[in-house]
């Protein structure tokens, strides 16, 4: 196997508009946003709560989704799997090797991350600033949004992580999706594939689009956050 | 402007096993001034939070209108609330107009409207010129004239100031007491606390004192009078 050969290939199918390869990045796209559009209003409602209600059972909540965190993707895939079957539970549904089904799956595979980590920037935050916005007047949404825009980084921050995560990840999907060609073939599962095939080009291209989707997301997000200061109280 | 006379009965609360203080009954109503005074955690903070509806006693009630948790949900608050003003204030990530915006954004629809009371309010706290400046630049006294200008903007029906003079000079205190005097007239109520005697706490005509987990009322004669003996003495 020659690299440099390999990388030139790659360069070449990324500029030749090569339907398939697009076919698969759309699919890791459009899937992996909706993932994260879903949960997100439920994650951070949930975080919320965590860092400023007095509930019993908090620490236990926590700990359940900081736990969750650790479950490697296939384990996901592998109950998701179980429960979307024929015989399973939800069978009836027939999502198994549908989108909606990686959709599900990486669904549960980011919710936890983003809880556990909008909890830490909410614990983080200063609880003055959610009584100023009370006591000047704001109704209690408006009071969480001048909240999330006061710890914005650290949220800001909880959002790339999760979603890296569900972009990159291959168990889940591979499971519950099937890897099947423009239907469920997303980039994690095309790289694979094809190099068990030893096909590198289309895996290493692939690969470069990643890295420079994920570059242009970042770039995106540290526009939309605007000028960052330190706090000097 | 609307007036409020706030109402609490059989306040109390408590941490853990300690009692911090309970209080049977508490009545004050429009165009007074209390001066709040007590040691050094006795709880004079976590009244004025109890009188916002910030924190939730452990027993008793307060009658506050629009506080209820379901209204808050749809209902922004808009002017004549009741303000409660942090012992040192917040300062939202953003100019200092931005801050002094920030409740006007409830209250008024349009943005020059908000602009140009917002540019009203800190003339008369003199820091007109730091409009633009983002708030991190601030001193820890120009925070409290900015946080005072944010609460003077809404016309709060009741303002309780936690220690709102503590790092200020002589000439900031004289422009807060005309931003008090003028809420007075309005129709106001204020609640003061500091922990020296100065121009503001002279516009006060009541005085609490919480001591032994209670709130005595000190007859406002006895004040006059201790201040005269301050001034004959000191
Ligand atoms: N959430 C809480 N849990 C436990 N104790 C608390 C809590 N909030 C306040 N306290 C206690 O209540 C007491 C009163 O606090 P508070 O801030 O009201 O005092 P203060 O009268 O404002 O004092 P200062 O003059 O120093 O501002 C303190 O001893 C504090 O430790
Ligand atoms: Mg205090």
């Amino acid at each position: 196997m020659n690299i440099w050969q390999t990388t030139q290939d790659a360069v070449q199918l990324l500029f030749s508009g090569d339907m398939a390869l697009w076919g698969i990045v759309g699919v890791s796209f459009s899937v992996s946003l909706l993932a994260i559009t879903l949960v997100l209003v439920p994650a951070l409602v949930i975080a919320f709560a965590l860092a400023y209600g007095k509930f019993p059972g908090r620490w236990l909540i926590l700990s359940l989704f900081n736990t969750c965190q650790s479950i490697p993707t296939v384990v996901i895939g592998l109950l998701l799997y179980m429960t979307l079957s024929r015989a399973g539970p939800l069978g009836d549904w027939q999502m198994l090797f549908t989108q909606k089904a990686m959709i599900l799956g990486q669904m549960m595979v980011c919710f936890p991350i983003l809880v556990s980590m909008m909890h830490a920037a909410f614990q983080n935050s200063d609880r003055r600033a959610w009584e100023t916005a009370l006591t000047l007047g704001a109704s209690l949404p408006r009071a969480l949004l001048s909240l999330m825009w006061e710890c914005r980084f650290p949220l800001l921050a909880a959002v790339i992580a999760a979603f890296s995560r569900i972009i990159t990840e291959v168990g889940c999907s591979m499971m519950v999706g099937g890897n099947i060609l423009n239907s469920t073939r997303n980039i994690p599962t095309a790289i694979a594939l094809e190099s068990s095939k030893g096909a590198f080009a289309q895996g290493v291209a692939l690969g470069m689009v990643l890295l420079i989707l994920a570059l242009g997301l970042n770039f995106l997000l540290s526009i939309a956050r605007g000028k960052a200061h330190l706090r000097t109280n | 402007m609307s007036q409020i006379t706030i109402q609490a009965e059989d306040i109390s609360i408590r941490f853990k096993d300690r009692l911090l203080f309970h209080i049977p009954h508490l009545k004050f109503g429009p165009q007074e001034a209390i001066y709040l005074t007590g040691g050094n955690g006795v709880g004079k903070t976590t009244l004025l939070k109890i009188l916002s509806g910030l924190q939730s006693p452990t027993t008793g009630t307060v009658n506050l209108q629009n506080q209820s948790w379901f209204a808050r949900l749809f209902k922004s608050n808009g002017k004549n609330g009741v303000i409660y003003m942090h012992q040192t204030p917040y300062m939202f990530d953003g100019s200092v107009l931005d801050n002094v915006c920030y409740g006007l954004k409830f209250a008024l629809k349009g943005r020059q409207e908000q602009r140009s009371e917002a540019i009203t309010a800190l003339r008369m706290v003199g820091l007109e010129t730091l409009a633009n400046e983002h708030i991190s630049v601030l001193s820890g006294g120009e925070r409290q004239r900015v946080a005072m200008a944010r609460a003077w903007v809404l016309k709060p029906s009741v303002l309780l100031m936690d220690e709102s003079s503590a790092s200020m000079d002589k000439e900031s205190i004289e422009r807060q007491v005309v931003l008090a005097k003028d809420l007075l007239e309005r129709g106001s109520t204020l609640v003061i606390t500091s922990h020296q005697q100065n121009a503001l706490t002279a516009l006060c005509r009541r005085q609490w004192c919480i001591s032994n987990s209670k709130l005595i009322e000190r007859a406002d004669l006895q004040l006059i009078k201790k201040d005269k003996d301050n001034y004959a003495f000191g």
